[in-house]
């Protein structure tokens, strides 16, 4: 499937405009495939695909107008349906129901506008710094001050004027961009602020601001999760002085958007902004329990490479998330 | 990072620890590519470390360098901090175009180094980067690394300038510091041979000056 999009771009041998994923994303190698979505889907899959998306806008009726009532009524069909993945086509609508940004945005006519046009951030500077530096490999992001850069800047700009105290901190830039590629620049303020000021869940500014006292706490729960859960593992990581600020602190930082391949960063925000925080611990410990056995082999120097490069199969959505749905972290958290 | 298929014996005499440091986007990242793997092209910013780990041999040793890269940005200190316990070598980067890059080596990097660095014989090395339009001239960079007894250089993350220069110097310079090999490099603890000489104002741009 992914070919022949990709054909449509780029007609014979011609090598012009390099290959784009399904994302926008320019690939790295033709013959890779990052997003894991080489492989062909068969027929009935599409229309297992149109069935969901007819549920889902019956869901969320005009406008998402039906939304709030139906998730009153049904929250557990709207959870499985979430963690099957949010359509495509449907999921920038989706999230900023789910988040609650929408309501923000609704009270607050105009401030955005504002904060974009008439404040000025003593952020701006490193700001710019790291616009280009953001996706890089996205097209809508690689346009020199194209409408992409523009408007990645303005959110983190309008939000760095907007909570002072966060600012800008590098990392934001990812989860600003994410959004953006689902949304307009002014539903993406909002529901940056709807996590970081906790519309729905356990605010996130925590994970910003001086000192980073949130990715401390996250760093340091992760940990014992990691001993509870493959108690051989963190015996293994102590030995070899392994700890989760080596690997985990984007994670947390970047709710997976930093470094994890595109499509599986989706999925991970469908769960994230309807469940909150606990998703990105569980993914976590999925990834490590996926993995566990040639993890515990490995010395200190290949540990942690191999921490920061999964194997494919582990990032594959489809077996990682139903993992993670299995791994009990509520105690904890 | 290339694939070493020599099993898990020790297949090196020494292992260095390798801090990188300074302002948010001097490249420090870009530098450490560049050593690595001989690549050039545009990078994320780090998100709290990142670590590479090369194989070289310099002076008849067979050295491993696990080389630590951290986030410029300040805020990202708390996390940072950790990593320059035990370090064997420090690079200060800072970018010659942007001379802010280049006082904030004396305002905040040679203080963490002061606070969090372990060794105190620890080698330095202050690396100006980039060399385009430079805000910040060769002199003023020798003369605050003369003044802490560190080491200068001045190289390109995108050219490759004198990037492995960089890194074989201060590798060099920690093989003749016995306290430093003494810790550590928890290897093979052989005679420190004697190392072939780096003349500290050898070739012009190139060497090491202390």
């Amino acid at each position: 499937m992914e070919k022949k999009r990709t054909d449509d771009y780029e007609p014979g041998p011609i090598p012009s405009p390099r290959p784009l994923d399904r994302f926008g994303f320019v690939k790295q190698e033709p013959n890779s495939s990052p997003d894991g979505l080489t492989r062909g889907r068969p027929a009935h899959e599409y229309e297992r695909e149109e069935g969901r998306v007819r549920k889902w806008r019956k869901m969320i009726g005009v406008g998402g107008s039906d939304w709030k009532h139906y998730v009153r009524r049904k929250p557990h069909v709207v959870r499985r349906r979430i963690r099957k993945g949010i359509p495509d086509c449907l999921r920038g609508l989706v999230w900023q129901l789910i988040s609650g940004s929408r309501d923000l945005l609704l009270m607050n006519p105009g401030v955005y506008e504002q904060l974009v046009i008439y404040e000025t951030s003593a952020s701006e500077l490193d700001i710019i710094r790291d616009i280009s530096r953001t996706f890089p490999s996205h097209v809508f992001f690689q346009q020199r001050h194209g409408p992409g850069q523009r408007s990645l800047y303005n959110v983190l700009k309008a939000y760095s004027v907007f909570d002072r105290d966060v600012g800008y901190v590098q990392g934001m830039g990812f989860l600003a961009g994410l959004l953006l590629l689902y949304m307009s620049e002014e539903d993406a303020f909002w529901l940056l602020v709807a996590l970081l000021k906790g519309a729905v869940h356990a605010p996130m500014e925590g994970l910003y601001l001086a000192g980073l006292p949130l990715v401390q706490q996250y760093l340091f729960q992760f940990d014992h999760l990691v001993r509870e859960h493959l108690p051989k593992l963190g015996e293994h990581f102590s030995q070899e002085m392994i700890n989760p600020s080596m690997y985990a602190s984007q994670w947390f930082i970047t709710v997976f958007s930093y470094s994890f391949p595109f499509h599986l960063a989706l999925r991970v925000w469908d769960v994230f902004l309807y469940e909150g925080v606990k998703i990105v611990f569980k993914v976590g410990l999925a990834l490590l329990k996926y993995c566990a056995d040639d993890l515990t082999k490995l010395p200190f120097e290949k540990l942690i490479h191999a921490l920061r490069n999964f194997p494919e199969d582990a990032m594959d959505p489809d077996t990682l998330l139903p993992l993670a749905y299995s791994m009990k972290v509520s105690k904890r958290l | 990072m290339g694939s070493h298929s020599k099993g898990r014996n020790k297949s090196y005499d020494y292992s260095f620890k390798i801090l990188l440091i300074g302002d948010s986007g001097v490249g420090k990242s870009s530098l450490l590519l560049s050593f690595i793997s001989n690549l050039v092209h545009d990078l994320s910013p780090t998100i709290g470390v990142d670590f590479k780990v090369k194989l070289l041999t310099i002076g008849g040793k067979r050295l491993k360098l696990t080389i630590w890269d951290t986030a410029g940005q300040e805020r990202f200190g708390t996390l940072t901090s950790s990593y320059y316990r035990g370090s064997h070598g420090i690079i200060l980067v800072y970018d010659v175009t942007r001379r802010e890059t280049f006082t904030n080596v004396l305002d905040i990097w040679a203080k963490e180094v002061q606070l969090y660095s372990t060794n105190h014989e620890c080698i330095k090395i202050l690396l100006g980067n980039k060399e385009t339009e430079r805000a910040v001239t060769r002199e003023e960079g020798l003369a605050l690394a003369q003044e802490h007894k560190w080491f200068f250089l001045e190289c390109s993350a995108k050219t490759r300038e004198n990037v492995q220069q960089c890194f074989k110097d201060l590798t060099l310079k920690v093989l003749e510091v016995p306290s430093l090999l003494g810790n550590g490099s928890a290897v093979v603890k052989r005679q420190i041979l004697a190392q072939k000489k780096l003349d500290p104002r050898s070739s012009g741009t190139g060497g090491c000056c202390s």
